[in-house]
């Protein structure tokens, strides 16, 4: 795979002779020795799966020459007995900024700054700051010994290191840890490509939020591919060319939680680009689908300490989210292991790097197997890098880089002696101390002092000293070359500082006392060192952990629910459709699917039946307009974001899922928010509560959020963003004219292009998807769901509308919508409206209650929407508004939360009925469902129970039961001194239209 | 073109109608007092005290109620026939910022925020804009009384009680400076995460610094009411008197139960007895205790979501219900909220969906419950005689928009009209669409 690195290990053999560099300068005579060693005896650990025993490694000029059982050591060889002692190819970090300047992130407040529209790096680049492809991590790279000294002590040997800043970082740099000048450590510049979807330090408005930045990763890709073929048009673009170069290598991807991975995979799939993926340790929560990607993952062993939980009071700031993941988190690579999805680990994350083996031993405890670990920190990394011809394990011709440890390198109390690089030693822990351990008799100055006892590991003694009087003393103790130091207080706590060194006897020499009279004293062996009984090391049985919940939170499910065969009787069904309102009528679901209405229906085998009696029978409430499950919502940064999909930043584990659940919401439609003019993609999705990406979208449903009015112009957003055009309802007028002109043109562009007999020669068009978006409009392929307030601009863009040749689908929040119902309804243009509010601002002045009856007899098809995660899951009521405010037939009232957002949807064909062959959307509602007395029994989604009173209770009951399980192992680990974190919890933001993201992730 | 014809059509339909309601620009006259008697007969009379008078009539007389019960002993002054409709208590919405309050995002129409920390002196009575539009809103759902209430700082201010009508704040007050509203300071700490806007909650470090505050406060502000002429004179610590004196109410905002304690323990140490929480998010875990310490809880707004991702996902519904079945005071509100506060009806009725209550339990909590927290139960709440004739006529369940249509109100006795900006743009645009 990778060329320049076998002839990298090729330079390797050159150099063996000729360790120096030859074109430097020296200051004093050359001084390059050969580096011959042989380590023999040794239990040598060639790769996970191969283990030799009492074999030789022989290494000359930082590579390995031979390895074997019998391997002939030539003249001139440094030999190293290493009986007892293991040999380990030293470990490989492929998420490093070792020797990287650390990275200035500016200084950021909320969403009210002064826009920066253009980008701060002047040159020769391209358009947005984040994306700086042509950052070469090996010419930022500088080698900083105390940085790799720290990462050394934990066994690393190498790193390929990159600019943690930008969404496009960038190309990496394999380096190693040696104390070598950078041109003998930097093994290969332009190792790898880096991604993410952060924004880091750059200070441009675009992208301000998740999905822009995808977008404009995305845009890249496209821009880079046309810039291959048409450089003259773009003259000399460094970044564009940049990317290009880079996009062949390795492709690491940083994402910051399961479904960021999930978004960075999918990215790559279109344009054939299989991402390595840094993970962010939570990946056992969704495993099936991270084991689609087809990834191989690189993931970090930091995992969150327990909750301080001493104060009930305290601990109530913690969810059950939090807990169960505490507890689960160490499972995760054991988990990741057992899918079979493969992965290499990393350091990154770790706020202390010196709990690195403490959390992979855990993770061990918790299933990981050691030779899953080994290959993780070793082969897998050095494959990942196309480095395996030269690193990853011990074979003759790889650089010899390998530890020198105790015993297992994953048991605790393992030492790791030594740590070569490169032929170089790092020495952690002598090897060639003498055992001195045991009791010796303590004479100072020919006095007997008391016993000096010497305990502890052989590498790491302990020292103590027993006064006649029979007090206990620790001295200050330095061994070091042979010779022993020795400083304590003794007698009229004075200070006596002694020094030593052994001979036959035990220890013999000289020392000084406080007032500074020489001495001498002696320590002869009194009894030699008696290891203590071992204490009993089989550890404590595991307690088990919990099961993983879907989603992994309060509420979720042990399974996702499935699909029943369910029967409903005699119960009143809100058909929508021409029977109007059934009484005493069965509703049969098979399948998913409303199979059969009627009355007196045959109860089949297998089919759950519910009584219904007393009860109302209604599809699922469908909100046109909700912001929930969104990790993001506003691409504010200019003022058309028609590229960003809202699709990218759907998140299945938002609570609110299920609470709307619990009011009878079964789909949602995800729009961006109003802060421009052309907004982003919608998502729309059935409230699956624990389902994945996939089950919750409908990808069928194709439409884009407009904005219209005061969060348009950023009337209410401070003086300081009066920049951003347009400013005024005049001029968002022309940025519509201005953005489906050019869309007009680009789709004709395209469309000479694509009928073209031949297309030798000839360039395709540049691929732009914000002009894809509107093209799609034009074609009237996508809706436009636009939010609006006053009649003026509601006129005006139905006016652009007809000029361009394109329709208006909905007007969304629509608050003078009645007055111009006759304006839409000609047109056809439907109304998602509030049932009551006003009040909040200017443009919402005139807004009325009776708007949605005036729209409906005016003959406009209405719909009641939230825009809010708590009105949405009580829509029946604001559905009931309609009724008091208008008189709006009730049956009506109820089309206006179900038939009427489908339709404006165009899923009415599968969705806001109760119709055989419709999904079996259905709620039954313990009364009139326009009742304020109204709750539903249960919520149903394609046939399976998304949410049910009973259950409902059962899961409280659970979930009090967990949380009362992990807090007593919380408080057992903080009785064990282990370390607590304050209780604090983060809930993401619930969102809603006027909320600006200020920056991506 | 052909729309550009249509729009010359509705232009002049709109001149025409806005000449034609031009006269109603403004909000309607308040009702004019009432001289003698009124009888409404034949009604469901709830009383607001769970009694329900079936084929009732009630009688007031200049403003005051002078007979309730059946309709066959009553006569006196004009017969109303109210046969088949529901007779209530006028709704008292209480923590609103109402009449303070017009356009949120214009700051020019804000007046509920007032600089500084300790500000008992700030008071809503003089700032209560009659002439909102609002206003007839919210008596067009039964709204006939509201206490606007200054926020801010930690001591924010007093606030007044208001009738839904008449000609400016000294004509519209029922009871001046009812109370002293405290924010007490919570346990826990929110801060937003400035780049993904998540919200952090956790330990409030700063807490202790506020209690300190506000001991000093108390206790300088009890010295200070010992003295006959004080000098000098502090508006402040003035404003305090009538709390410590027992005269009116001390609102404290606290959501958490353990901030409930510790803050009625506080105000009890300064011999404080009219206490009253605002919020009482967890006072469900404390009922207990409120009841023994006879402490009134007005919740917050409960249509709204979990405080707590773990939260059961109908506990806001279902909190008024549990405090009352458990013996506390509660009333229903909407929390700093104006125009919504029109919706306090439903918030009730929601209440009693979601609980073991029953509508006319709810419905105390929106009258009688609130009028006893208010201190004013001897005039509004419920009705009997003697009290003010503050009632409304619905065509159905006041608590459920299938039957809260608000056919007549009287406060004071006297009948309000019940035209709102609302209905006149209503009226205007059926006028339009009639005319096509």
């Amino acid at each position: 795979m990778f060329k320049h690195l076998s002839k990298l290990v090729f330079c390797f053999l050159l150099m063996q002779y000729s360790y120096g560099q030859q074109t430097f300068p020296r200051n004093g005579a050359y001084d390059e020795r050969a580096g011959r060693y042989a380590f023999t005896n040794a239990t040598i650990i060639v790769n996970p799966q191969q283990t030799i025993q009492n074999g030789t490694l022989l290494i000359e000029g930082g590579v390995i020459k031979a390895i074997g059982p019998k391997v002939a050591i030539p003249q001139g060889t440094v030999v190293v007995d290493l009986q007892g002692k293991f040999l380990y190819p030293s470990l490989i970090d492929l998420d490093s900024d070792y020797g990287l300047p650390a990275v200035q992130m500016p200084a950021r407040s909320r969403g009210r700054q002064t826009p920066q529209l253009e980008s701060n790096k002047k040159g020769a680049f391209g358009w947005n700051q984040a994306i700086q492809p042509e950052i070469d991590a090996s010419l930022q790279f500088v080698p900083s010994q105390q940085q790799a000294e720290s990462l050394r002590k934990l066994g690393f040997g190498t790193a390929l290191i990159h600019a943690h800043d930008g969404i496009v970082r960038g190309s990496g740099a394999l380096v190693t840890l040696a104390d070598l000048p950078a041109t003998k450590v930097l093994l290969q510049e332009k190792a790898s490509a880096h991604f993410s979807f952060s924004k880091g330090s750059s200070t441009q408005t675009y992208p301000s939020s998740v999905m822009g930045a995808t977008a404009l990763l995305r845009q890249t890709y496209y821009d880079a591919q046309w810039y291959e073929k048409s450089q003259r048009d773009e003259g000399d673009n460094l970044s564009l060319k940049a990317f290009n170069q880079i996009k062949k290598l390795p492709s690491f991807f940083e994402t910051t939680d399961k479904y960021s991975l999930l978004r960075a995979d999918k990215l790559g799939d279109e344009f054939g680009i299989q991402y390595i993926i840094k993970g962010s340790g939570d990946e056992y929560q969704r495993l099936e689908e991270i084991k689609n990607t087809g990834a191989t993952l690189l993931l970090p062993v930091d995992f969150p300490s327990a909750y301080d939980l001493t104060d009930p009071w305290d601990s109530e700031m913690v969810s059950l989210a939090q807990l169960k993941h505490w507890e689960l988190a160490p499972k995760n690579l054991a988990y990741v292991a057992e899918a079979g999805i493969p992965f290499a680990l990393t350091m990154q994350g770790l706020k202390q790097k010196s709990d690195f083996w403490k959390n992979l031993r855990l993770a061990i405890d918790q299933g990981l197997s050691k030779s899953v670990a080994l290959e993780a920190l070793t082969v897998q990394p050095a494959k990942l890098i196309g480095a395996e011809k030269s690193l990853g394990t011990l074979e003759k011709g790889k650089i010899a880089s390998f530890l020198v440890t105790s015993s297992d390198l994953f048991e605790s109390g393992t030492i790791i002696y030594e740590n070569w690089i490169q032929g170089q030693r790092y020495i952690l822990t002598p090897t060639d101390l003498a055992d001195i351990r045991g009791t010796y008799n303590l004479v100072i100055d020919n006095q007997p002092s008391g016993k000096l006892k010497i305990g502890g590991k052989a590498e790491q003694p302990n020292y103590s000293i027993t006064t006649l009087d029979s007090s206990k003393i620790t001295p200050k103790v330095q061994l070091k070359n042979e010779l022993l130091t020795l400083s304590f207080k003794h007698g009229k706590d004075q200070s006596v500082r002694l020094t030593g060194w052994k001979d036959a006897k035990g220890f013999v020499g000289e020392g000084l006392t406080a007032d500074g009279k020489t001495i001498t004293w002696s320590a002869p062996l009194v009894s030699a060192f008696e290891a203590e009984a071992p204490k009993d090391t089989t550890k404590p049985a595991t307690t088990p952990t919990g099961a993983i919940w879907y989603p992994l939170a309060g509420y979720g499910n042990l399974e996702v629910p499935q699909a029943q065969d369910v029967l409903i009787q005699n119960t009143t069904v809100w058909t929508n459709e021409k029977e109007g309102i059934l009484e005493e009528t069965d509703v049969l679901v098979r399948g998913g699917k409303i199979a059969k209405v009627g009355k007196g229906l045959q109860v089949a085998s297998g089919v759950k039946v519910i009584n219904g009696k007393g009860k109302h029978l209604t599809s699922g409430i469908i909100d046109e307009h909700s912001h929930i499950a969104l990790f993001s919502v506003n691409e504010g940064g200019q003022s058309s974001s028609a590229e960003v999909r809202m699709s990218d930043v759907v998140n299945p584990d938002d609570v609110n899922i299920y609470r709307q659940l619990s009011g009878g919401v079964t789909a949602s439609q995800l729009l961006h928010g109003s802060a421009n003019a052309i907004g982003g993609q919608s998502a729309m999705i059935k409230l699956k509560w624990g389902g994945g990406l996939k089950d919750l979208l409908l990808p069928q449903v194709k439409s884009i959020k407009f904005a219209l009015g005061e969060n348009v112009k950023q009337s209410n957003w401070g003086d300081v963003q009066r920049y951003r055009f347009p400013q005024t309802r005049m001029g968002v007028e022309q940025v519509y004219f201005d953005h489906f002109i050019r869309a007009k043109e680009y789709a004709q562009q395209w469309d000479a292009y694509n009928k073209l007999s031949k297309k030798d020669g000839v360039v395709a068009p540049r691929r732009d998807l914000e002009l894809d978006a509107l093209a799609e409009i034009l074609a009237d392929e996508r809706a436009i769901t636009c939010h609006s307030y006053v009649q003026s601009e509601i006129n005006m863009l139905m006016h652009v509308a007809d000029s361009l040749n394109f329709r208006v689908n909905t007007f969304t929040h629509i608050l003078e919508g009645y007055k111009l119902a006759d304006k839409m309804a000609d047109r056809k243009i439907g109304g998602s409206t509030f049932a009551d509010w006003w009040a909040y601002k200017m443009e919402v002045k005139e807004a009325i209650p009776y708007n949605a009856a005036l729209m409906y007899h005016e003959g406009v098809t209405v719909a009641i929407n939230s825009d809010d995660a708590e009105m949405a899951r009580r829509l029946n009521q604001e559905a009931a508004k309609t009724v008091l405010y208008g008189g709006v037939p009730q049956e009506e009232a109820w089309k206006m939360v179900t038939l009427n957002p489908a339709k404006l949807l165009h899923l009415d064909d599968r969705m806001g009925s109760v119709k055989v062959g419709k999904d079996a959307d259905l709620v039954l509602w313990n009364d009139h469902p326009l009742s304020i007395y109204a709750r539903p029994d249960f919520t149903m989604i394609e046939g399976a129970f998304y949410f049910d009173r009973k259950l409902d209770e059962a899961k409280q009951a659970e979930m009090d039961t967990e949380r009362a399980r992990i807090t007593q192992k919380m408080m057992a680990d903080k009785d064990q001194g282990k370390a607590t974190q304050k209780p604090q919890m983060v809930k993401p933001k619930m969102w809603h239209c006027e909320d600006l993201d200020e920056a991506a992730e | 073109m052909k729309y550009q014809a249509k729009i010359w059509a509705t232009c002049h339909l709109m001149i025409a109608s806005w000449l034609f309601t031009g006269a109603w620009a403004q909000n309607p006259a308040p009702g004019i007092t009432q001289k003698g008697a009124t009888t409404l007969v034949g009604g469901t009379i709830h009383v607001g005290d769970g009694t329900v008078i079936e084929k009732g009539a009630i009688t007031f007389e200049n403003g005051k109620i002078t007979y309730i019960g059946n309709a066959t002993g009553a006569k006196k002054g004009e017969q109303i026939d109210v046969s088949g409709k529901q007779i209530y208590p006028g709704i008292i919405s209480l923590n609103t910022s109402v009449g303070l309050k017009e356009v949120a995002s214009v700051r020019a129409t804000l007046d509920y925020y007032e600089v500084g920390d300790l500000n008992p002196h700030i008071r809503a009575l003089v700032a209560y804009n009659t002439d909102s539009e609002i206003i007839p809103t919210l008596r067009s759902n039964g709204i006939l009384l509201s206490q606007a209430v200054p926020e801010g700082g930690i001591i924010s201010g007093s606030s007044a009680l208001f009738y839904s009508d008449g000609w400016n704040w000294e004509d519209a007050v029922l009871r001046k400076d009812d109370g002293v509203w405290l924010s007490w300071p919570s346990y826990a700490s929110t801060a937003i995460h400035t780049q993904d806007q998540s919200e952090l909650t956790k330990r409030n470090e700063r807490r202790q610094g506020v209690v300190d505050l506000l001991k000093q406060t108390f206790s300088e502000a009890k010295a200070y009411a010992e003295l006959k002429a004080p000098m000098p004179v502090n508006l402040r610590l003035e404003a305090m008197k009538p709390v410590l004196k027992g005269e009116s109410n001390l609102y404290i905002r606290a959501d958490l139960a353990k901030d409930i304690i510790e803050a009625v323990k506080f105000a009890q140490s300064y011999g404080i007895k009219r206490i009253v929480i605002a919020g009482g998010n967890q006072s469900y875990k404390i009922t207990e205790f409120l009841r023994e310490n006879d402490v009134a809880v007005i919740v917050n707004p409960t249509h709204r979501l979990p405080g707590h991702p773990d939260e059961p996902v109908y506990l806001p519904y279902a909190l008024p219900g549990k405090l009352h079945q458990a013996g506390v005071k509660v009333a229903i509100t909407y929390a700093g909220e104006w125009w919504r506060t029109r919706n306090l009806a439903f918030l009730a009725g929601t209440a009693a969906g979601f609980s073991d209550m029953s509508s006319e339990e709810a419905l105390q909590l929106i009258t009688k419950n609130a009028a006893e927290i208010a201190g004013v139960s001897q005039r509004v709440g419920t009705l009997g005689v003697g009290k003010d004739a503050s009632l409304l006529v619905s065509t159905g369940d006041l608590l459920d928009m299938r039957g809260n249509g608000i056919e007549m109100a009287f406060i004071r006795g006297a009948k309000v009209n019940l035209d709102d900006k609302q209905k006149r743009l209503y009226e205007k645009y059926q006028e339009k669409y009639k005319a096509k």
